[in-house]
C-alpha cells in the first residue's frame, strides 16, 4: 500500500521534472546551450497563475491558459531581448558566443528572481489545486487529484510535442534548423523566427509545469532553482534529445528519488539530482534513453 | 610617467587601499576588504574562466570548502591562521582537481552543468554534515592571533587581506606570464593547436582546475575574517553568480579585470539599498548588458582607449572581419 502511494507520487513528480526538462532540451537542441533561466520560466508561470486565481479571482483554467500564453511570449520576448543580439555577434565565433549564451541566461534566471522577489519575496504563498476533491481512491490507494492531473496533461503534451515534430510544418522547421542552422538558412528557413517559436514553446513548457506544481510545493521567487536542476536532471538522463528521453528520465528520477527519500533518508531528496547529472554526464554522455531517439527535436 | 604608472597599476592599487584605509570608517572599511577578497577569487575565476577558456561553475562551493577549513581549523582545533589558510587553499584546490578531471571527458557546456551540481553537493554536504560544520546555523569564526597579536575588527583584518590579496594577485601575474599561463591561453584559443605545441592538454586542465580552486579557497579564508560568522547560505548559486559578474564586468583575461570588477560589485550594493531583489536585478542586467555590448569588460573598454595597457594575453579585439578565431572542435 505504502509502496503504491509513494509510486503514485514519484510517477507525478517524475512527469514534472520530465516536463521541465522538456523545455530545457527544446532550447538545448536548437541552439546548444543548457538555459539557466528555464526553471525562473518555471517560477513565472506558478506565479502568473496566482495573479489570476488569487488576485484577479478568474476561474482555474482560464488562468492556467493565461499562465501558460503570458510565459511562451515571455519566453519569446526574452530571447528576442537577451539572446538575439548576441548569436548576431558573428566575431566572437561558435563556441566564445555559446558562453555569453549561457552567461545572458544566468544573468536572466536572477533578473526574473529578483523581480519576482519585489512583490512576492516575503513569505511563501499558495496556490489552489485544479479540482475541489482533493484526493480519489483507486484499488485502495488514495491519489491527490492534482497528481492525476499532473500525469494526464504531461502525457497528452509528450505526444502533442512528438506528433507537432513528425507531422507540423514548424516542428519540421524547427527539426531541420537544429540540425544544420546554415543548411536551414539555405532553403529559406527564417532561423531567427524558429529561434523564437523555440523559446516559446519551452517557455511554455515549463510554464505548465510551474501552474501544476505549485499546489504541492509553496510558490516563492526561489521556487525554480532546485527544479532547474531536476529538470537537467532529467533532460541528461534522457539524453538531450528525445522527447520521450526525457519523460522516462524524468519519471525514473522522480521515483527513485522517492524511495530514496522514504527508504534511506528524507535529506538525500535535495542531492539526488546534481549526483545524477554527474554520473550520467560522466560514464553515459549520451544518456540512458538517448540511443532511441524517438524523436529528434 | 604614463608608461610607469601603467606598468605598476597592481602596486598602485594596493598603495591606494592602504592609503584610503587612514580615512575610512568601519563600515566602508569591510566594504574595502571584501573588494580585496572578491579580487583574490576574482583572480582565480578569472583563470580558468578567462585565460583557460573553461566554464566552471562552482566558485561559491570551493570558496566555502576554504572559508569552512580555515574557520574549523581556528575555531575548532586552534590551528594558528599561517596553517589554516593554506590548508583552506590547498584543500579547495584537492577538490578542484578532482572536479578538473571531469573536465577532461565532457567538454564546454556540459562542464557547466557537472560544476552547478557540484556545487550543489558540497553546500548540500555543508549543510548536512552537522557535526563537523554546525549545519545550517553556520560556524562563528575567532579572531586570528598572529605573532602574538590579536587581529580584532575591520581594521587590523585588512593588514592580513590586503597582504594576502597583493601577494595572490603578483602571483596570478607570474602566472599568466609564465609558460603555464601560455598553455592556459593555447588551450583556450585551439585545443588541438595547443596539443599539436606538445602541450599536455589534460594535465593543464587539471591544472588550471586546481590552481582556480586554490585562489577561492584563499578567498573563501579571507571572507570568513571578515565576517564574523559563516553559514552554508554564503556559498550557494547567488556567490558563483557574483564571481562571473566580477570576472565578465571588470574583463575577462585581463589582469586589471577582476580588480575592477570587484571594486563596482561590492560597491553596487550598498547603492542598492541593500535589497536583494534590487541586487539580484542589477547584477544580473549587468551581466546581460556586458555580455551583449562589452564581452571584454570594463578592462577591455579601457584598454583599447589607451588608458590601461595593452596585456599580452588578452581577448583580442572580437570586431576585426573576418580574423575570428575558429570554432574549437566539439567532443
Amino acid at each position: 500500500m505504502e509502496i503504491a502511494t509513494l509510486l503514485s507520487v514519484g510517477l507525478s513528480n517524475g512527469c514534472l521534472y520530465g516536463l521541465v526538462g522538456l523545455g530545457l532540451v527544446l532550447v538545448y537542441s536548437s541552439q546548444g546551450i543548457p538555459n539557466f533561466a528555464h526553471g525562473e520560466l518555471f517560477m513565472a508561470g506558478a506565479f502568473l497563475a496566482y495573479t489570476a486565481i488569487v488576485l484577479l479571482g478568474l476561474p482555474y483554467f482560464l488562468s492556467f491558459l493565461i499562465a501558460v500564453v503570458g510565459i511562451g511570449l515571455m519566453g519569446m520576448l526574452l530571447e528576442w531581448l537577451a539572446i538575439r543580439p548576441i548569436s548576431l555577434h558573428r566575431s566572437l565565433g561558435r563556441a566564445s558566443s555559446e558562453v555569453a549564451i549561457v552567461l545572458a541566461t544566468v544573468g536572466l534566471a536572477i533578473v526574473l528572481k529578483g523581480l519576482a522577489r519585489i512583490p512576492w519575496g516575503d513569505s511563501v504563498r499558495n496556490l489552489p489545486t485544479a479540482f475541489t476533491t482533493q484526493t480519489v481512491t483507486i484499488g485502495g490507494v488514495a491519489i491527490a487529484t492534482q497528481r492525476l492531473l499532473i500525469v494526464a496533461v504531461t502525457l497528452v503534451l509528450t505526444v502533442a510535442i512528438s506528433v507537432f515534430f513528425a507531422r507540423a510544418p514548424l516542428g519540421k522547421k524547427m527539426r531541420a534548423t537544429a540540425q544544420n542552422p546554415t543548411g536551414a538558412k539555405l532553403i529559406g528557413i527564417h532561423t531567427s523566427n524558429i529561434y523564437s517559436a523555440t523559446w516559446a514553446l519551452a517557455a511554455a513548457c515549463g510554464a505548465i509545469a510551474g501552474v501544476l506544481a505549485a499546489p504541492l510545493i509553496f510558490l516563492h521567487p526561489d521556487m525554480g532553482t532546485r527544479m532547474l536542476l531536476k529538470g537537467f536532471a532529467a533532460a541528461c538522463l534522457g539524453g538531450f534529445g528525445s522527447v520521450t528521453g526525457v519523460l522516462l528520465g524524468g519519471v525514473l528520477m522522480g521515483v527513485v528519488e522517492i524511495f530514496a527519500g522514504r527508504y534511506i533518508a528524507t535529506s538525500m531528496m535535495d542531492i539526488f539530482a546534481p549526483i545524477i547529472i554527474i554520473l550520467v554526464l560522466l560514464f553515459w554522455p549520451q544518456g540512458l534513453f538517448g540511443a532511441r531517439r524517438a524523436a529528434r527535436v | 610617467m604614463r608608461t610607469l604608472l601603467q606598468n605598476n597599476l597592481v602596486w598602485l592599487f594596493f598603495a591606494g587601499t592602504v592609503a584610503l584605509s587612514f580615512t575610512t570608517d568601519a563600515y566602508s572599511q569591510y566594504l574595502m576588504n571584501l573588494v580585496l577578497v572578491y579580487v583574490v577569487i576574482g583572480q582565480g575565476l578569472n583563470l580558468i574562466l578567462g585565460f583557460a577558456g573553461m566554464f566552471a561553475f562552482a566558485h561559491g562551493a570551493f570558496m566555502g570548502i576554504g572559508a569552512y577549513v580555515s574557520a574549523l581549523l581556528t575555531a575548532k582545533l586552534g590551528v594558528s591562521l599561517l596553517v589554516a589558510m593554506p590548508a583552506a587553499g590547498v584543500a579547495a584546490a584537492i577538490v578542484g582537481a578532482l572536479i578538473g578531471f571531469p573536465a577532461l571527458r565532457v567538454s564546454g557546456l556540459y562542464l557547466a552543468m557537472v560544476t552547478l551540481g557540484f556545487s550543489e553537493i558540497v553546500q548540500w554536504g555543508i549543510k548536512h554534515w552537522k557535526s563537523v560544520t554546525g549545519g545550517p546555523d553556520g560556524v562563528s569564526v575567532p579572531a586570528p592571533v598572529l605573532f602574538g597579536h590579536r587581529f580584532y575588527g575591520d581594521y587590523p583584518t585588512f593588514y592580513i587581506v590586503v597582504v594576502v590579496a597583493l601577494a595572490m594577485t603578483l602571483l596570478a601575474q607570474a602566472i599568466i606570464r609564465s609558460k603555464l599561463g601560455r598553455a592556459f591561453v593555447a588551450i583556450r584559443d585551439s585545443e588541438i593547436a595547443a596539443q599539436c605545441s606538445g602541450i599536455k592538454v589534460a594535465r593543464t586542465k587539471v591544472l588550471a582546475f586546481a590552481i582556480s580552486a586554490f585562489y577561492a579557497g584563499i578567498g573563501g579564508s579571507l571572507f570568513s575574517l571578515t565576517q564574523s560568522y559563516i553559514t552554508p547560505e554564503n556559498f550557494g548559486f547567488y556567490q558563483t553568480t557574483l564571481h562571473f559578474c566580477i570576472v565578465i564586468v571588470g574583463g575577462a583575461a585581463s589582469l586589471a579585470g577582476p580588480i575592477i570588477g570587484s571594486i563596482i560589485l561590492t560597491w553596487l550594493p550598498e547603492v542598492l539599498r541593500n535589497a536583494q531583489a534590487l541586487q539580484e536585478i542589477g547584477y544580473g542586467l549587468m551581466l546581460i548588458l556586458f555580455v551583449i555590448f562589452a564581452p571584454r569588460g570594463i578592462a577591455g573598454f579601457l584598454i583599447d582607449k589607451g588608458i590601461l595597457p595593452r596585456e599580452r594575453f588578452s581577448l583580442r579585439r572580437p570586431s576585426l572581419p573576418g580574423r575570428s578565431r575558429p570554432a574549437p572542435q566539439e567532443g
